[in-house]
C-alpha cells in the first residue's frame, strides 16, 4: 500500500494495531476535523460527538484506506459524510425555529468589529438551518469553507453540476430567508 | 427593480458570509484532550463479552449478600401439635418426635 503522504507510518502502525499510532494521526486532524465539523455543531457536545464518530468511523475504516490520496483528503470525506447525516438525522428536529433572529441588523464589514461576525454567523446558522441538509452542506462548504466546486463534488462524491444547483438554490433560499420573505 | 432587490440581497448574503469567515467557530473547549477521549471510545467498543460480567459482579455480590442474610433469618415453624405438624408436610419431624417421646 503506498500512502503518499507523512502520515504513511502513523496509518500502517494503527492498522496493525498500535493504539500509540492511532493516537497520534487524531492528535494531528482532530483540528480540521473538528474545525469543518463546527460548522454543522449546534453547540460543544454536539461538536464533540460529531469529531469523535468521524475518528471511530475513520478508526473502523482504517483498512479501506488505499491511500492513492493523502490522509487528509480521505479524512476529510469521513468528516462531510458524518456532518452530513447528522443534519438530515437532525433535518425534523429544526422546524419551528424562530427567525426573529433573522431582522438583526448586522454591521458594516469594513468596521471589522468582532460582534457582528459573530452576530452574522448566529444570523447564517438559524438560516442555513432551514434548508434541506444537502443545500445546507454544499453551501457551507463552499461559502464558509470557501471550497471549490470541484473540492465539493469530491468531498461529498455528487457530480459538479448537482453540486452547483444545490449551491444556487441553497443561495436563493438564504437570500429569501434573510431578506425576510420566507414563501414556505 | 426585481433584478435589482435581488442585487442587493446578493451583496448582502456575501457580506453575511464574509463576517462568519472572520469568526471561526472556537474549538478550543473540545479540542483539548480530545484523542484520549477518542481512544477511550475506542478501547470501549473493542471489550470482550465477558468484560461484562466484571461489571456485574457488584450485582451478583449484593445478591449473594441478600440470600445468605435471608437464609440465616429463615426458621422453619416446628408446631408441638404432632397433627399440625403432619398437615404442614413434616412427617419426618413428627415421626421422630414420635419415636423419641418427646
Amino acid at each position: 500500500m503506498a500512502v503518499p503522504d507523512e502520515d504513511a507510518d502513523l496509518v500502517r502502525a494503527a492498522i496493525g494495531g498500535d493504539d500509540a499510532a492511532f493516537t497520534e494521526l487524531v492528535r494531528r486532524h482532530k483540528g480540521t476535523v473538528l474545525r469543518s465539523a463546527a460548522r454543522f455543531a449546534r453547540n460543544p457536545a454536539e461538536l464533540e460527538d460529531l469529531g469523535q464518530e468521524t475518528f471511530l468511523r475513520i478508526y473502523r475504516d482504517l483498512r479501506s484506506f488505499r491511500g492513492d490520496a493523502p490522509f487528509g483528503h480521505w479524512l476529510s470525506r469521513i468528516t462531510v459524510h458524518v456532518c452530513y447525516d447528522a443534519l438530515r438525522k437532525r433535518r425534523r428536529e429544526e422546524k419551528d425555529i424562530s427567525l426573529e433572529v433573522l431582522a438583526a441588523p448586522v454591521a458594516d464589514p469594513s468596521a471589522g468589529n468582532g460582534p457582528s461576525a459573530q452576530l452574522a454567523r448566529m444570523i447564517l446558522d438559524q438560516a442555513m438551518s432551514r434548508l434541506k441538509p444537502e443545500d445546507r452542506l454544499v453551501i457551507t462548504l463552499f461559502e464558509l469553507e470557501d471550497r471549490s466546486v470541484r473540492e465539493v463534488a469530491e468531498l461529498t462524491g455528487w457530480s459538479e453540476t448537482r453540486v452547483k444547483v444545490r449551491a444556487f438554490r441553497a443561495r436563493q433560499a438564504l437570500k429569501r430567508l434573510i431578506g425576510g420573505d420566507d414563501e414556505r | 427593480m426585481n433584478d435589482k432587490r435581488h442585487d442587493r440581497r446578493d451583496v448582502e448574503l456575501d457580506r453575511y458570509f464574509a463576517l462568519a469567515r472572520q469568526a471561526p467557530p472556537d474549538i478550543s473547549g473540545v479540542e483539548r484532550n480530545f484523542e484520549t477521549r477518542v481512544m477511550a471510545r475506542i478501547r470501549e467498543g473493542r471489550e470482550p463479552w465477558y468484560a461484562w460480567a466484571w461489571r456485574l459482579a457488584p450485582f451478583f455480590l449484593a445478591l449473594t449478600i441478600l440470600l445468605s442474610g435471608w437464609s440465616l433469618s429463615y426458621s422453619p415453624v416446628h408446631p408441638a401439635d404432632p397433627v399440625t405438624m403432619l398437615a404442614s408436610g413434616t412427617q419426618e419431624v413428627a415421626l421422630l418426635d414420635n419415636l423419641t417421646g418427646e
